[in-house]
């Protein structure tokens, strides 16, 4: 692979403050039990602490073999769970409407896809990974390690579709602020329903400030991590595992 | 204390998996336009990490420029010259904003809400290429031709760019192209461009002996060997019926271009006809010189292939065909 070394060292940045901020995601996951999809997020962080030693060997951090190990795991995951949406929406053909259900799917095969890219570098790259971060290591229009093969390509192509699929479903994701709105209304109205003064629009003695949940109220249910952080974290690594793969070919 | 953290990782893992993100995110599902823009989207995304390889820092990107003025009028070439001295002087300056502009453009274009302001980046950046990158696709120094990517690729970008504008909210179109132009507008937008192809394909450039043939040659230089030796094959072929091939390909693109004009029946297979002339146009590019290090974009057979989608009829009730979708308002979006 071949490249600026500077642009690397930007990538690398990049990558390793995507992989940083899914780890505190998985934490602050874990400590106060807001949802995430910890595949993913575990994902983004294996990919992101490659990567980054990828493009610039000082930062690898895992012995040689291990990443391949850990994103074959990684690919064999999300084709588990592909297979499981696939028979789930089989299932429930008649009662849940599909386009979630595919959504799902489309989801879990693109983390495939990035498994299978990086498990791709990491292979093709091995023998050479000592060339990445020196600068015009071959010539321009030089063939590269992958110059004969048009996988990088036809990989890079997919990758970036689903980048830009990604976006497009980043106008459709609620913001963290409307999703803890939605959480206390329905706190609110699980309250109100069962049985509370507040449902009759009656203002009890002694009522908690505005804000404060009502007496009565529903315990409201965490409110999931941002969805929007997390799609960018997926463009974030989609554009440079794009990248890596274009470089490989010159 | 271990059993603790074992139960919250356990209770995480429950609530995770897919099942958390349900209610955070309501799958939109895009129709037949979104998809064209997304489609489009990827190819500048494409463009910019091409923009990024090693050469395109060198002062060599500056020379093929620069090398696009040549048998240009003055007045195309002076603009051409003064900017490629320009780029040649900032080399790793200029490529770098070059593409950042285009990552934008495409992340512009995949987000809804700044689709509009991306496609219209997007036609002023592609008008400015055009000129200034591509020397107007060759057109006026008599290089052009259908298998070296006239009328110039970008220019291609800046067209689909136009054709794929979203629509107005229950706005019906007969096509995807059709949003905002109107049927009339974008059928004799296809016969130009078609019709201007099967022009170029008997000029001099492509139809005198041993042109095509060399042209098809020259474009394999430092692809692949697999690619190379398809290439040569295919230059061979031609070497001695470079002529009589030309004829042909004019009369195919010709064909192509009154074709969208007859009934709908038979626009279909006009249609992935035009697809498939885009794919082989694409294998004689040579797939635009990705291959071989040394492409900036994968060149007009793509773009072509993509027009070709954008006017395929759609059907009365496409599923996903609603018009709220297309106008690119996360507001539409959201209402679904």
């Amino acid at each position: 692979m071949t490249g600026q070394p500077w642009l690397a060292a930007t990538f690398a940045v990049i990558m390793i403050g995507t992989a940083g901020y899914c780890l505190t995601r998985l934490a602050v996951s874990w400590r106060w039990r807001r949802p995430t999809d910890i595949h993913v997020d575990g994902m983004h962080v294996a990919m992101g602490v490659a990567m980054a030693g990828m493009l610039v060997p000082r930062l690898r951090l895992i012995w040689a073999g291990g990443w391949e190990i850990i994103f074959a795991v990684g690919a064999g995951l999300f084709a588990w769970r592909m297979a499981r949406t696939a028979s789930a929406r089989w299932a429930r053909a008649h009662h849940v409407a599909h386009g979630a259900r595919a959504g799902c799917q489309t989801h879990d095969a693109q983390h495939l896809l990035g498994c299978a890219a990086m498990l791709y570098m990491l292979v093709i790259l091995a023998p050479i990974t000592s060339r990445i971060a020196v600068p015009h290591s071959a010539a321009p229009g030089m063939p590269g390690p992958a110059a004969h093969s048009a996988v990088p390509l036809v990989l890079a192509v997919a990758l970036l579709g689903c980048v830009a699929w990604t976006a497009d479903r980043m106008s459709s994701m609620a913001p963290v602020a409307d999703l803890a709105a939605r959480q206390s209304g329905l706190a609110v109205r699980a309250g109100a329903t069962a049985g509370s003064p507040l449902a009759a629009g009656a203002v009890p003695a002694g009522a908690p400030p505005a804000g404060a949940p009502p007496a009565g109220a529903a315990p409201a249910q965490p409110v999931p991590l941002s969805p929007r952080l997390s799609a960018c974290c997926e463009i974030a690594t989609g554009v440079t595992m794009g990248y890596m793969l274009i470089t490989m070919l010159t | 204390m271990t059993s603790q953290v074992a139960g919250a990782w356990r209770q995480t893992l429950l609530v995770s998996a897919g099942r958390a993100a349900a209610p955070a995110s309501r799958t939109v599902a895009p129709d037949l336009t979104r998809r064209l823009q997304l489609m489009l989207a990827a190819l500048w995304l494409l463009d910019a990490i091409l923009q990024f390889q090693a050469v395109m820092f060198t002062a060599s990107f500056a020379r093929t420029l620069g090398a696009t003025a040549h048998g240009n009028p003055a007045i195309v070439a002076a603009p051409i010259a003064w900017s490629a001295k320009l780029i040649a002087q900032h080399a790793v300056a200029a490529d770098g904003v070059f593409a950042a502009i285009q990552l934008l453009i495409g992340l512009g274009m995949a987000w809804r809400p700044t689709v509009r302001l991306a496609l219209s980046a997007s036609i002023a950046w592609s008008l400015a290429v055009w000129w200034l990158g591509e020397g107007l696709g060759g057109l006026l120094n008599g290089t052009a031709s259908p298998a070296n990517g006239a009328p110039g690729a970008v220019l291609l970008y800046a067209l689909l760019a136009v054709l794929l504008w979203p629509r107005r909210q229950h706005q019906q179109a007969g096509c995807a192209a059709a949003g905002r132009t109107g049927p009339q507008a974008v059928r004799l937008l296809w016969l130009v461009l078609w019709g201007g192809l099967a022009g170029l394909a008997l000029a001099p450039a492509t139809a005198a002996p041993g042109a095509l043939s060399k042209m098809i040659a020259g474009m394999s230089g430092a692809d692949p060997a697999w690619l190379a030796r398809i290439d040569r094959q295919v230059a061979g072929l031609l070497s001695h019926h470079g002529p009589a091939a030309a004829l042909g390909l004019a009369i195919l693109l010709a064909v192509i271009a009154v074709g969208i004009y007859l009934p709908e029946p038979v626009v279909r297979p006009v249609l992935a006809l035009a697809i498939l002339t885009a794919a082989a146009l694409w294998l004689a590019e040579g797939f635009g010189g990705i291959l071989a290090g040394t492409g900036t974009d994968p060149n007009s057979g793509p773009l072509l292939g993509l027009l070709a989608l954008a006017y395929w009829p759609l059907r009365q009730h496409d599923p996903g065909g609603s018009p709220a979708l297309a106008t690119g308002s996360p507001r539409a979006a959201s209402q679904l």
